[in-house]
Protein backbone atom coordinates (compact mmCIF):
# COMPACT_ATOMS: atom_id res chain seq x y z
CA UNK A 1 0.00 0.00 0.00
CA UNK A 2 1.44 3.49 -1.13
CA UNK A 3 1.00 6.58 1.11
CA UNK A 4 -2.35 8.78 -0.02
CA UNK A 5 -0.24 11.69 0.64
CA UNK A 6 2.86 11.77 -1.02
CA UNK A 7 1.68 8.42 -3.32
CA UNK A 8 5.53 7.26 -3.34
CA UNK A 9 6.73 5.60 -0.32
CA UNK A 10 4.86 2.61 1.45
CA UNK A 11 2.37 3.63 3.81
CA UNK A 12 3.26 2.67 7.75
CA UNK A 13 0.24 3.57 9.14
CA UNK A 14 -3.87 2.65 7.45
CA UNK A 15 -6.40 5.03 9.17
CA UNK A 16 -9.36 3.57 7.51
CA UNK A 17 -11.30 6.05 9.88
CA UNK A 18 -9.75 9.21 7.87
CA UNK A 19 -9.81 6.57 4.52
CA UNK A 20 -6.28 7.35 4.11
CA UNK A 21 -2.65 5.94 4.59
CA UNK A 22 0.67 7.43 5.30
CA UNK A 23 4.05 7.18 5.50
CA UNK A 24 5.99 7.78 8.63
CA UNK A 25 7.31 11.15 7.32
CA UNK A 26 3.64 12.06 6.65
CA UNK A 27 2.17 10.17 9.37
CA UNK A 28 4.26 13.30 11.26
CA UNK A 29 2.74 15.92 9.23
CA UNK A 30 -0.83 14.66 9.53
CA UNK A 31 -0.68 13.86 12.97
CA UNK A 32 0.92 17.14 14.17
CA UNK A 33 -2.05 19.00 12.45
CA UNK A 34 -4.48 16.76 14.17
CA UNK A 35 -2.74 18.13 17.64
CA UNK A 36 -2.89 21.49 15.97
CA UNK A 37 -6.22 21.47 14.64
CA UNK A 38 -7.39 20.27 18.40
CA UNK A 39 -5.40 23.16 20.04
CA UNK A 40 -7.00 25.86 17.63
CA UNK A 41 -10.36 24.69 17.93
CA UNK A 42 -11.03 25.37 21.28
CA UNK A 43 -8.06 27.81 21.80
CA UNK A 44 -6.43 25.34 24.70
CA UNK A 45 -2.77 26.50 24.44
CA UNK A 46 -1.63 29.98 23.32
CA UNK A 47 2.29 30.48 22.70
CA UNK A 48 2.80 32.64 25.59
CA UNK A 49 1.76 29.78 27.81
CA UNK A 50 4.05 27.99 30.27
CA UNK A 51 2.83 24.43 29.97
CA UNK A 52 2.64 21.31 32.47
CA UNK A 53 2.58 18.55 30.84
CA UNK A 54 1.39 15.13 33.12
CA UNK A 55 3.16 12.13 32.24
CA UNK A 56 3.05 8.89 33.23
CA UNK A 57 5.12 6.91 31.23
CA UNK A 58 2.78 5.61 29.09
CA UNK A 59 2.97 6.43 24.85
CA UNK A 60 -0.28 9.11 25.29
CA UNK A 61 1.38 10.97 27.66
CA UNK A 62 5.16 11.21 26.21
CA UNK A 63 3.62 11.93 23.07
CA UNK A 64 1.74 14.84 23.62
CA UNK A 65 4.55 15.80 25.39
CA UNK A 66 7.06 15.46 22.19
CA UNK A 67 4.26 16.89 19.90
CA UNK A 68 4.35 20.03 22.20
CA UNK A 69 7.95 20.07 22.15
CA UNK A 70 8.01 20.23 18.07
CA UNK A 71 5.18 22.44 18.42
CA UNK A 72 7.45 25.09 20.02
CA UNK A 73 5.77 25.30 23.38
CA UNK A 74 7.33 25.59 26.47
CA UNK A 75 6.87 22.61 28.50
CA UNK A 76 8.02 20.79 31.81
CA UNK A 77 6.69 17.40 32.14
CA UNK A 78 5.37 16.20 35.58
CA UNK A 79 5.72 12.55 36.84
CA UNK A 80 3.65 11.17 39.67
CA UNK A 81 5.20 8.31 41.10
CA UNK A 82 2.06 6.32 42.39
CA UNK A 83 3.69 3.40 44.78
CA UNK A 84 2.74 0.70 42.87
CA UNK A 85 5.23 -1.91 43.29
CA UNK A 86 7.08 -2.30 40.35
CA UNK A 87 4.54 -1.22 38.07
CA UNK A 88 5.81 2.82 39.24
CA UNK A 89 9.60 1.87 39.25
CA UNK A 90 9.22 0.88 35.28
CA UNK A 91 7.37 3.49 34.18
CA UNK A 92 9.05 6.29 35.95
CA UNK A 93 12.50 4.78 34.24
CA UNK A 94 10.56 5.35 30.98
CA UNK A 95 9.71 9.03 31.60
CA UNK A 96 13.34 9.96 33.09
CA UNK A 97 14.89 8.38 29.92
CA UNK A 98 12.67 10.12 27.29
CA UNK A 99 13.28 13.44 29.65
CA UNK A 100 17.20 12.79 29.80
CA UNK A 101 17.37 12.18 26.13
CA UNK A 102 16.18 16.15 25.41
CA UNK A 103 17.78 18.01 27.88
CA UNK A 104 14.93 17.70 30.38
CA UNK A 105 14.32 16.98 34.09
CA UNK A 106 10.87 16.53 34.95
CA UNK A 107 9.10 17.38 38.58
CA UNK A 108 8.38 13.84 40.63
CA UNK A 109 6.22 13.93 43.12
CA UNK A 110 6.39 11.00 45.30
CA UNK A 111 3.44 9.52 47.03
CA UNK A 112 5.01 7.04 48.89
CA UNK A 113 7.04 10.39 50.85
CA UNK A 114 3.59 12.41 50.44
CA UNK A 115 2.53 9.93 52.61
CA UNK A 116 -0.75 8.76 50.18
CA UNK A 117 0.82 5.68 47.88
CA UNK A 118 -2.19 4.71 46.22
CA UNK A 119 -2.59 0.98 47.12
CA UNK A 120 -2.26 1.69 50.35
CA UNK A 121 -5.08 4.69 50.14
CA UNK A 122 -7.41 2.76 48.51
CA UNK A 123 -7.64 0.08 50.30
CA UNK A 124 -7.98 2.58 53.41
CA UNK A 125 -10.35 4.44 52.17
CA UNK A 126 -11.96 1.46 50.78
CA UNK A 127 -12.35 3.51 47.43
CA UNK A 128 -11.74 2.09 44.10
CA UNK A 129 -7.73 2.18 42.91
CA UNK A 130 -8.86 4.88 40.05
CA UNK A 131 -10.83 6.84 41.91
CA UNK A 132 -8.52 7.27 44.47
CA UNK A 133 -5.51 8.19 41.46
CA UNK A 134 -7.51 10.64 40.45
CA UNK A 135 -8.35 12.26 43.22
CA UNK A 136 -5.04 12.65 44.52
CA UNK A 137 -3.56 13.85 40.61
CA UNK A 138 -5.87 16.40 40.56
CA UNK A 139 -4.34 17.74 43.74
CA UNK A 140 -1.33 17.58 42.58
CA UNK A 141 -1.79 19.28 38.89
CA UNK A 142 -2.73 22.42 40.87
CA UNK A 143 -0.33 22.15 43.66
CA UNK A 144 2.70 21.84 41.22
CA UNK A 145 1.38 24.29 38.81
CA UNK A 146 0.22 27.30 41.21
CA UNK A 147 4.26 26.22 42.70
CA UNK A 148 6.24 26.69 39.32
CA UNK A 149 3.72 29.36 37.80
CA UNK A 150 2.51 27.21 35.05
CA UNK A 151 -0.47 28.87 32.83
CA UNK A 152 -2.03 25.12 32.33
CA UNK A 153 -2.29 21.60 32.94
CA UNK A 154 -2.44 19.51 29.91
CA UNK A 155 -2.85 15.65 30.42
CA UNK A 156 -2.48 12.68 27.43
CA UNK A 157 -6.35 12.04 27.15
CA UNK A 158 -6.81 10.92 23.75
CA UNK A 159 -10.49 10.33 21.38
CA UNK A 160 -10.63 7.19 22.49
CA UNK A 161 -10.56 7.80 26.30
CA UNK A 162 -12.93 10.65 25.57
CA UNK A 163 -15.16 8.77 23.74
CA UNK A 164 -15.32 5.58 26.12
CA UNK A 165 -15.94 8.24 29.19
CA UNK A 166 -18.82 9.71 26.87
CA UNK A 167 -20.07 6.29 26.19
CA UNK A 168 -20.30 5.62 30.31
CA UNK A 169 -21.66 8.91 30.90
CA UNK A 170 -24.48 8.52 28.53
CA UNK A 171 -25.12 5.12 29.73
CA UNK A 172 -25.83 6.28 33.07
CA UNK A 173 -27.23 9.60 32.11
CA UNK A 174 -24.38 11.70 34.54
CA UNK A 175 -26.05 14.73 32.56
CA UNK A 176 -23.87 16.83 35.16
CA UNK A 177 -20.92 14.54 33.94
CA UNK A 178 -22.04 15.09 30.43
CA UNK A 179 -22.20 18.88 30.80
CA UNK A 180 -18.72 19.29 32.37
CA UNK A 181 -16.80 17.10 29.99
CA UNK A 182 -14.31 19.03 27.16
CA UNK A 183 -10.94 19.12 25.97
CA UNK A 184 -11.04 22.74 27.76
CA UNK A 185 -11.67 23.27 31.44
CA UNK A 186 -10.85 27.07 32.08
CA UNK A 187 -8.83 28.21 34.73
CA UNK A 188 -11.53 29.09 37.94
CA UNK A 189 -8.79 31.14 40.39
CA UNK A 190 -7.81 30.51 43.32
CA UNK A 191 -5.38 28.01 42.07
CA UNK A 192 -7.38 26.14 39.93
CA UNK A 193 -5.73 26.15 36.72
CA UNK A 194 -6.75 25.58 33.09
CA UNK A 195 -6.47 21.97 31.93
CA UNK A 196 -6.53 21.01 28.82
CA UNK A 197 -6.87 17.72 26.71
CA UNK A 198 -5.20 18.76 23.33
CA UNK A 199 -4.57 15.24 22.10
CA UNK A 200 -8.64 14.90 21.88
CA UNK A 201 -8.73 14.17 17.75
CA UNK A 202 -6.31 11.13 17.61
CA UNK A 203 -6.89 7.69 18.46
CA UNK A 204 -4.90 5.51 20.92
CA UNK A 205 -3.80 3.72 17.79
CA UNK A 206 -2.64 6.88 16.33
CA UNK A 207 -0.29 7.77 19.43
CA UNK A 208 0.94 4.58 19.77
CA UNK A 209 2.11 4.74 16.03
CA UNK A 210 3.73 8.30 16.46
CA UNK A 211 5.28 7.12 19.48
CA UNK A 212 6.48 3.93 17.67
CA UNK A 213 7.70 5.61 14.85
CA UNK A 214 9.21 8.57 16.89
CA UNK A 215 11.39 5.89 18.44
CA UNK A 216 9.65 6.98 21.87
CA UNK A 217 10.05 4.03 24.57
CA UNK A 218 6.88 4.13 26.80
CA UNK A 219 5.48 1.65 28.99
CA UNK A 220 3.37 -0.93 27.13
CA UNK A 221 2.16 -2.49 30.42
CA UNK A 222 -0.80 -1.88 31.57
CA UNK A 223 -1.41 -0.41 35.12
CA UNK A 224 -2.21 -3.37 37.25
CA UNK A 225 -4.44 -1.18 39.82
CA UNK A 226 -6.65 -0.59 36.21
CA UNK A 227 -7.41 -4.06 35.14
CA UNK A 228 -11.13 -4.15 36.02
CA UNK A 229 -11.46 -0.29 34.98
CA UNK A 230 -15.23 0.53 33.28
CA UNK A 231 -13.70 2.81 30.68
CA UNK A 232 -11.94 -0.73 29.17
CA UNK A 233 -15.55 -2.36 28.65
CA UNK A 234 -16.91 1.19 27.21
CA UNK A 235 -13.47 0.97 24.78
CA UNK A 236 -14.41 -2.27 23.52
CA UNK A 237 -17.29 -1.80 22.30
CA UNK A 238 -16.52 0.99 20.61
CA UNK A 239 -13.65 -0.31 19.33
CA UNK A 240 -16.16 -3.63 18.00
CA UNK A 241 -18.10 -0.61 16.61
CA UNK A 242 -15.17 1.17 14.81
CA UNK A 243 -14.27 -2.22 13.03
CA UNK A 244 -17.16 -2.26 11.45
CA UNK A 245 -17.84 1.16 10.92
CA UNK A 246 -14.22 3.53 10.82
CA UNK A 247 -14.95 7.02 11.66
CA UNK A 248 -17.86 6.21 14.26
CA UNK A 249 -15.69 6.95 17.50
CA UNK A 250 -14.50 10.54 15.80
CA UNK A 251 -18.28 10.86 14.78
CA UNK A 252 -19.85 10.17 18.36
CA UNK A 253 -17.12 12.77 20.22
CA UNK A 254 -17.18 15.57 17.90
CA UNK A 255 -20.67 15.52 17.29
CA UNK A 256 -21.05 15.55 21.42
CA UNK A 257 -18.90 18.81 21.07
CA UNK A 258 -20.67 20.86 18.74
CA UNK A 259 -21.45 24.19 20.48
CA UNK A 260 -25.49 23.25 18.76
CA UNK A 261 -25.60 19.73 20.99
CA UNK A 262 -28.52 20.09 22.92
CA UNK A 263 -27.12 18.14 25.72
CA UNK A 264 -24.05 20.97 25.92
CA UNK A 265 -26.85 23.58 26.37
CA UNK A 266 -29.33 24.63 29.18
CA UNK A 267 -28.25 24.91 32.93
CA UNK A 268 -25.59 22.24 32.82
CA UNK A 269 -23.91 24.43 30.51
CA UNK A 270 -24.20 27.66 32.18
CA UNK A 271 -23.05 25.59 34.96
CA UNK A 272 -19.74 24.51 33.66
CA UNK A 273 -18.83 27.93 32.91
CA UNK A 274 -19.52 29.01 36.05
CA UNK A 275 -17.68 26.07 37.41
CA UNK A 276 -14.62 26.65 35.44
CA UNK A 277 -12.22 24.09 36.22
CA UNK A 278 -14.53 21.55 37.95
CA UNK A 279 -14.06 17.74 37.26
CA UNK A 280 -15.55 14.82 38.19
CA UNK A 281 -14.46 14.25 40.66
CA UNK A 282 -14.67 17.70 42.49
CA UNK A 283 -18.25 18.07 41.00
CA UNK A 284 -20.20 16.32 43.79
CA UNK A 285 -18.73 18.96 46.38
CA UNK A 286 -20.90 22.01 45.56
CA UNK A 287 -21.19 24.56 43.12
CA UNK A 288 -20.30 28.67 43.53
CA UNK A 289 -16.93 30.17 44.25
CA UNK A 290 -13.74 28.08 44.96
CA UNK A 291 -12.43 28.97 48.32
CA UNK A 292 -9.22 27.56 50.71
CA UNK A 293 -9.35 24.43 51.98
CA UNK A 294 -8.93 24.74 55.79
CA UNK A 295 -6.32 22.21 56.06
CA UNK A 296 -3.96 22.29 53.38
CA UNK A 297 -5.40 25.88 51.69
CA UNK A 298 -5.51 24.10 48.25
CA UNK A 299 -8.78 25.49 46.64
CA UNK A 300 -11.94 23.21 47.04
CA UNK A 301 -15.62 23.52 46.59
CA UNK A 302 -16.22 22.73 50.53
CA UNK A 303 -14.89 23.50 53.48
CA UNK A 304 -11.99 20.83 53.21
CA UNK A 305 -10.61 19.30 49.97
CA UNK A 306 -10.82 15.96 49.14
CA UNK A 307 -7.50 15.21 48.92
CA UNK A 308 -7.30 16.03 52.55
CA UNK A 309 -10.17 14.22 53.66
CA UNK A 310 -8.75 11.61 51.60
CA UNK A 311 -5.22 11.78 53.76
CA UNK A 312 -7.01 12.02 56.89
CA UNK A 313 -8.68 9.07 56.63
CA UNK A 314 -5.64 7.24 55.46
CA UNK A 315 -3.71 8.93 58.47
CA UNK A 316 -6.46 7.59 61.37
CA UNK A 317 -6.73 3.66 59.20
CA UNK A 318 -2.93 3.62 59.88
CA UNK A 319 -3.19 5.12 63.59
CA UNK A 320 -5.69 2.39 64.41
CA UNK A 321 -3.69 -0.64 62.56
CA UNK A 322 -1.08 0.54 64.67
CA UNK A 323 -2.44 0.87 68.11
CA UNK A 324 -4.07 -2.58 67.15
CA UNK A 325 -0.71 -4.27 66.54
CA UNK A 326 0.56 -2.34 69.80
CA UNK B 1 10.07 -29.37 9.71
CA UNK B 2 7.76 -26.43 8.09
CA UNK B 3 8.56 -22.33 8.81
CA UNK B 4 5.66 -20.94 10.17
CA UNK B 5 4.79 -17.37 10.81
CA UNK B 6 5.85 -16.42 14.78
CA UNK B 7 3.78 -13.94 16.48
CA UNK B 8 4.29 -12.41 19.73
CA UNK B 9 1.75 -11.02 21.86
CA UNK B 10 3.89 -9.51 25.08
CA UNK B 11 1.06 -7.62 26.74
CA UNK B 12 -1.02 -10.98 26.37
CA UNK B 13 2.21 -13.30 27.20
CA UNK B 14 1.48 -15.40 23.89
CA UNK B 15 3.12 -16.44 21.22
CA UNK B 16 1.19 -17.96 18.05
CA UNK B 17 2.62 -20.22 14.93
CA UNK B 18 0.93 -19.59 12.04
CA UNK B 19 1.11 -21.17 8.80
CA UNK B 20 2.13 -18.26 5.89
CA UNK B 21 1.93 -16.03 3.59
CA UNK B 22 -0.79 -14.63 5.27
CA UNK B 23 -1.82 -10.76 5.59
CA UNK B 24 -1.51 -9.01 8.63
CA UNK B 25 -5.76 -8.47 8.99
CA UNK B 26 -6.10 -12.50 8.66
CA UNK B 27 -3.81 -12.87 11.34
CA UNK B 28 -4.76 -10.99 13.44
CA UNK B 29 -8.50 -12.42 12.30
CA UNK B 30 -7.26 -15.62 13.53
CA UNK B 31 -5.46 -14.90 16.66
CA UNK B 32 -8.70 -13.49 17.62
CA UNK B 33 -7.68 -9.85 17.93
CA UNK B 34 -9.41 -6.09 16.95
CA UNK B 35 -7.25 -4.55 14.05
CA UNK B 36 -8.33 -1.18 15.91
CA UNK B 37 -6.72 -1.99 18.89
CA UNK B 38 -3.48 -3.10 18.33
CA UNK B 39 -0.58 -1.82 16.12
CA UNK B 40 1.55 -4.64 14.59
CA UNK B 41 5.20 -4.25 14.40
CA UNK B 42 8.51 -6.08 12.39
CA UNK B 43 11.58 -4.92 14.09
CA UNK B 44 11.46 -0.87 13.26
CA UNK B 45 8.96 -1.07 10.94
CA UNK B 46 5.34 -0.47 11.66
CA UNK B 47 3.28 -3.24 9.14
CA UNK B 48 -0.41 -2.50 7.69
CA UNK B 49 -2.87 -4.47 7.71
CA UNK B 50 -2.67 -5.24 4.36
CA UNK B 51 0.93 -5.94 4.75
CA UNK B 52 1.75 -10.08 3.76
CA UNK B 53 3.92 -11.77 5.91
CA UNK B 54 5.92 -14.54 4.91
CA UNK B 55 6.94 -17.64 6.56
CA UNK B 56 10.06 -17.67 9.31
CA UNK B 57 9.38 -13.92 9.95
CA UNK B 58 8.31 -12.35 13.26
CA UNK B 59 5.95 -9.91 13.98
CA UNK B 60 4.78 -8.13 17.38
CA UNK B 61 1.37 -7.36 18.21
CA UNK B 62 1.13 -4.32 20.69
CA UNK B 63 -1.95 -3.63 22.36
CA UNK B 64 -3.03 0.05 22.36
CA UNK B 65 -5.41 0.12 24.75
CA UNK B 66 -4.64 1.87 27.76
CA UNK B 67 -7.23 1.88 30.52
CA UNK B 68 -7.86 3.76 33.80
Amino acid sequence: MKCKRCRRAEAAVDLPSHHSAFCPDCFFVFFQRQVKEGIRRFRLLSPSDRVLVCVSGGKDSLVLWDVLMTLGYETEGLYIDLGIEGYSERSKEKVLAYAAARGKSPIVVDLAKEGIPIPEASRCARMEECSVCGTVKRYFFNRVAAEGKFTVVATGHNLDDEAARLLGNLLHWHRDHLSRQHPFLPDAGEGLVRKVKPLWRVSELETASYGFLKGIDYITEECPMSEDATSLVYKEALSLIEDQMPGTRTVFYQGFLDPENPLRKGPEERYWRSAGAVEEGEAAEGAGDPRACASCGAPTYADVCSFCRLRERVRQRRERRAGGAS
Amino acid sequence: MRWMIRVRIPQKKKELEIPGPRRVMDILAQAGVRPTTVIVTQGKKLLTKDHRVEDGETIDVISVVSGG
